[in-house]
C-alpha cells in the first residue's frame, strides 16, 4: 500500500491542476449548495444537546418517521489523542433525531483497519455514553450487502458492495473528526464515508479504494448516497499527521450541513487549507467551491479560522492568508 | 460469558452456517465456528456437516468461496475452509480451492506494478517485494490473508491427503518473508503498512498474534521482537478477540501466556477463537499443522 498510495499522492497534485483547469473551461450548471452553519463550541458540554436540536430545526431537517443512520469515524484505541468522533458527539445527534420524530435511529461505522469494532467503540467511550450502545450499532464492515452499481465513476471501480443498513436508510448522517489526511489533505464529512465500504469483503484495509484512487472513490461514494447531512466535530480536532498520528487542535467549532461538499468546504477554510486544492472535492464540485456561493449561517467561518499544521508534502494545500501559528 | 461449544452450537443459523455477530451466514465465523467444534470433539456431529455443507453453497465455480452466499466473488476466505479437518474439508473440493488461493497475488508484487514504480523513479521499486496474499483479488497483500495462506498450505502439506503444487512451498517461503519485511518498528504486526510518508506506523495486537501464529517455528530477531510485543500487547489488551489471537501466536511459540479476563460481546469469532486458544493451550493448536 506505501507504494500504491506514494502514487497517488503525486497523482493528487496532477489531479487537483489538471480538474481546475479542465472544469474552469465547463460551463457547469452552478450547484445550489445548502446552507452551513458554523457553531463556536468550546467543550464537549450538555450544551450539544440543545445544539444539535437546533441544528436540525435551523436547517430544516424533515426526518419524522424516517430512518436515520449515524455514521461516526472510529478508527483506533488510542484513548491519548483525538482519533474518533467523540462519543458525546454521537449521542447528541441520536437524541437530537430522535426528538424530531425520527423512526428509529442508528449508529453505524466500519473502521479501515481494525476488525474489532465493539471494542473499538467501547474504548472510544460510545458504550458508556449513548445507552444500549451495542442494540442500537451496525458494525458495517459485517452487514448484509448489495452489489451497487456506480454510474459515471469517477474512481476505477465499476462497482462496490454496499451495506443494506446504509442503502436502506431514509437520511445518512456523516459525523466526522476535523482532520488532517496524510493522503487525502483532510478528512471531513465526504472521507468518512469510506467506513461504508465493507471490510468483510474488501478486508481491512479496503485495499481497493486506494488502487481505484482515493480521491476518485470518495467523489464517488458521495455520488451514491443522495440523501445526506453532515456534523463535523471540530471541537477539538487534528492535526499534523492525520488521520491516526496527528496532534490535538482545538478548534471549538460543530459545522453542520446538508451538502457535504460545501461543508468539507467551509471545514478545510477553518483549518487554513484551500478546498480548491484538495482533490476529491475538487472531483466532486469542480470550481463551485468559491466561499461566496455557499450560503454560511451562524459564524463566519473566517471568525472561527485557524492554522492547521499539516505535513510538509501537504503545504501546498495551504489556504494563502491562512492565519499563522 | 459466552465460551463454550454449547454457546456455539446455539448460534448455529438455520441454513447451517454461522453469522458473525447476528443476521445471515458469512463464510469466516462459519470456518472458525467448525474449527472450534472440532476441538471440542464435534467433528462429525450433525451441526458440523451442515455447516459444511453450507460453505459448499458458497463454492463458486473458480474454485474459491465468497465471504457470503450474497456475493458471487470469491475472496481471501478461501483459505480458511483448508484448515478445517480433513472429513469437512472434504465436501469443498480442497484441490479446487488451493488452486484458486495459490492463483491470487499481491498486486504490488507484480511485474507490471513494479516496472511502473521504476519508470516513475518510485524508491519503492529498490525495496524487495515479496509475494504475500490480498483480501480481494487485484490488491496489495496484507498481513492477515497473508498469515492464514501460510497456515492453510502448510496444513494441505502435512496431511498429504492432497497434492500441493510444486510452486506451493515456495509461495510459503516467499510469503514468511513478507511477514518479516512487515513487521512493525516496535516489533509487532498491523495490518501490513509499517510505515506511511516517513513515520512509524504501530501495531495491532490481533494483527501481532496472527502474524506469530503464521511464523511458528520460525526463529528470526524479527519473531523475537514480535513475542516480547505480543506479551506486553496482551498485558494491555482491551479486546477480547485480539487477546485470543494474540494467545494463539503465542502458544505457537513455547510460549504460556495467561489469559486475560476482558468480557466478550457473544460473537461467533469471539467464541470460537477462545476454544480454539484454549485448545492450543492444552496443546492441540488446529490452526498449524500437526
Amino acid at each position: 500500500m506505501n507504494a500504491a498510495n506514494n502514487s497517488h499522492s503525486s497523482r493528487r497534485k496532477w489531479i487537483a491542476g489538471a480538474s481546475a483547469v479542465a472544469l474552469a473551461g465547463c460551463a457547469r450548471r452552478p450547484v445550489e449548495w445548502a446552507p452551513v452553519s458554523v457553531h463556536r463550541v468550546a467543550e464537549y458540554s450538555e450544551s450539544l444537546y440543545d445544539l444539535f436540536r437546533r441544528i436540525i430545526q435551523e436547517h430544516k431537517l424533515d426526518v419524522a418517521g424516517k430512518n436515520v443512520v449515524l455514521k461516526p469515524n472510529l478508527v483506533e484505541f488510542d484513548q491519548n489523542t483525538v482519533i474518533n468522533t467523540h462519543p458525546k458527539v454521537v449521542h447528541a445527534a441520536m437524541e437530537a433525531f430522535r426528538a424530531a420524530g425520527a423512526a428509529a435511529v442508528r449508529i453505524a461505522e466500519g473502521p479501515g483497519h481494525r476488525r474489532v469494532t465493539l471494542d473499538l467503540a467501547d474504548a472510544a467511550g460510545y458504550f458508556s455514553t449513548v445507552p444500549q450502545f451495542e442494540s442500537l450499532f451496525t458494525d458495517l464492515n459485517l452487514d448484509e450487502v448489495t452489489k451497487v452499481e456506480l454510474k459515471n465513476p469517477q474512481s476505477k471501480l465499476k462497482s462496490l458492495y454496499l451495506p443494506n443498513t446504509v442503502l436502506r436508510c431514509d437520511l445518512l448522517v456523516s459525523l466526522p473528526k476535523l482532520k488532517t489526511h496524510h493522503w487525502a489533505g483532510a478528512t471531513l464529512s465526504m472521507k468518512n464515508f469510506f467506513g461504508v465500504v465493507p471490510g468483510g469483503i474488501y478486508g481491512w484495509p479496503k485495499n481497493v479504494l486506494h488502487w481505484a484512487g482515493i480521491d476518485e472513490c470518495i467523489a464517488d461514494l458521495h455520488a451514491l448516497f443522495p440523501r445526506t447531512f453532515a456534523i463535523v466535530d471540530g471541537i477539538v480536532g487534528m492535526e499534523g499527521n492525520g488521520p491516526i498520528q496527528g496532534t490535538p487542535k482545538s478548534a471549538g467549532v460543530i459545522v453542520a450541513g446538508a451538502s457535504l461538499p460545501a461543508v468539507d468546504a467551509t471545514c478545510c477554510r477553518i483549518m487554513g487549507l484551500d478546498p480548491t486544492r484538495i482533490g476529491y472535492l475538487q472531483l466532486a464540485a469542480g470550481n463551485q467551491l468559491d466561499p461566496r456561493s455557499i450560503p454560511q449561517v451562524g459564524e463566519p467561518p473566517e471568525a472561527v479560522a485557524g492554522h492547521f499544521s499539516v505535513l510538509p508534502q501537504l503545504e501546498h494545500l495551504r489556504l494563502n492568508g491562512s492565519p499563522a501559528k | 460469558m459466552a465460551t463454550g461449544p454449547q454457546d456455539l452450537l446455539a448460534r448455529q443459523n438455520a441454513d447451517g452456517g454461522w453469522c458473525y455477530r447476528q443476521g445471515g451466514s458469512w463464510t469466516e465465523p462459519t470456518c472458525y465456528a467448525l474449527l472450534a467444534l472440532a476441538a471440542s470433539g464435534f467433528t462429525e456431529s450433525p451441526a458440523a456437516v451442515k455447516g459444511a455443507a453450507w460453505l459448499q453453497r458458497c463454492q463458486r465455480t473458480d474454485g474459491g468461496l465468497a465471504p457470503t452466499a450474497s456475493v458471487p466473488e470469491s475472496t481471501w476466505i478461501t483459505a480458511l475452509p483448508l484448515l478445517l479437518p480433513s472429513p469437512l474439508a472434504k465436501a469443498l473440493n480442497p484441490e479446487r480451492l488451493i488452486a484458486w488461493v495459490l492463483e491470487q497475488s499481491g498486486r504490488e508484487s507484480g511485474w507490471i506494478f513494479r516496472l511502473r514504480l521504476l519508470l516513475l523513479g518510485d524508491s519503492a521499486a529498490d525495496t524487495p517485494a515479496y509475494d504475500g496474499w490480498p483480501w480481494y483479488p487485484g490488491a496489495a497483500a496484507w498481513i492477515t490473508p497473508t498469515a492464514m495462506s501460510i497456515l492453510a498450505m502448510e496444513k494441505i502439506a502435512a496431511n498429504k491427503e492432497v497434492a500441493l503444487a510444486q510452486d506451493a512451498q515456495k509461495r510459503v517461503n516467499e510469503a514468511r518473508r513478507f511477514l518479516l519485511a512487515r513487521h512493525c518498528r516496535d516489533g509487532g504486526w498491523n495490518h501490513g503498512s509499517t510505515r506511511a510518508l516517513g513515520y512509524d506506523s504501530d501495531s495491532y495486537p490481533e494483527t501481532t498474534g496472527t502474524a506469530l501464529l503464521a511464523l511458528h517455528g520460525y526463529k528470526s530477531k524479527e519473531v523475537d521482537r514480535g513475542l516480547v510485543r505480543a506479551e506486553d500487547q496482551l498485558a494491555a489488551c482491551q479486546s477480547y478477540e485480539a487477546a485470543q489471537w494474540l494467545r494463539l501466536g503465542l502458544l505457537a511459540h513455547g510460549r504460556k501466556p495467561r489469559a486475560p479476563f476482558i468480557k466478550n460481546h457473544g460473537s461467533t469469532m469471539e467464541i470460537a477463537l477462545g476454544m480454539l486458544a484454549d485448545a492450543a493451550e492444552s496443546g492441540r493448536n488446529l490452526l498449524v499443522a500437526s
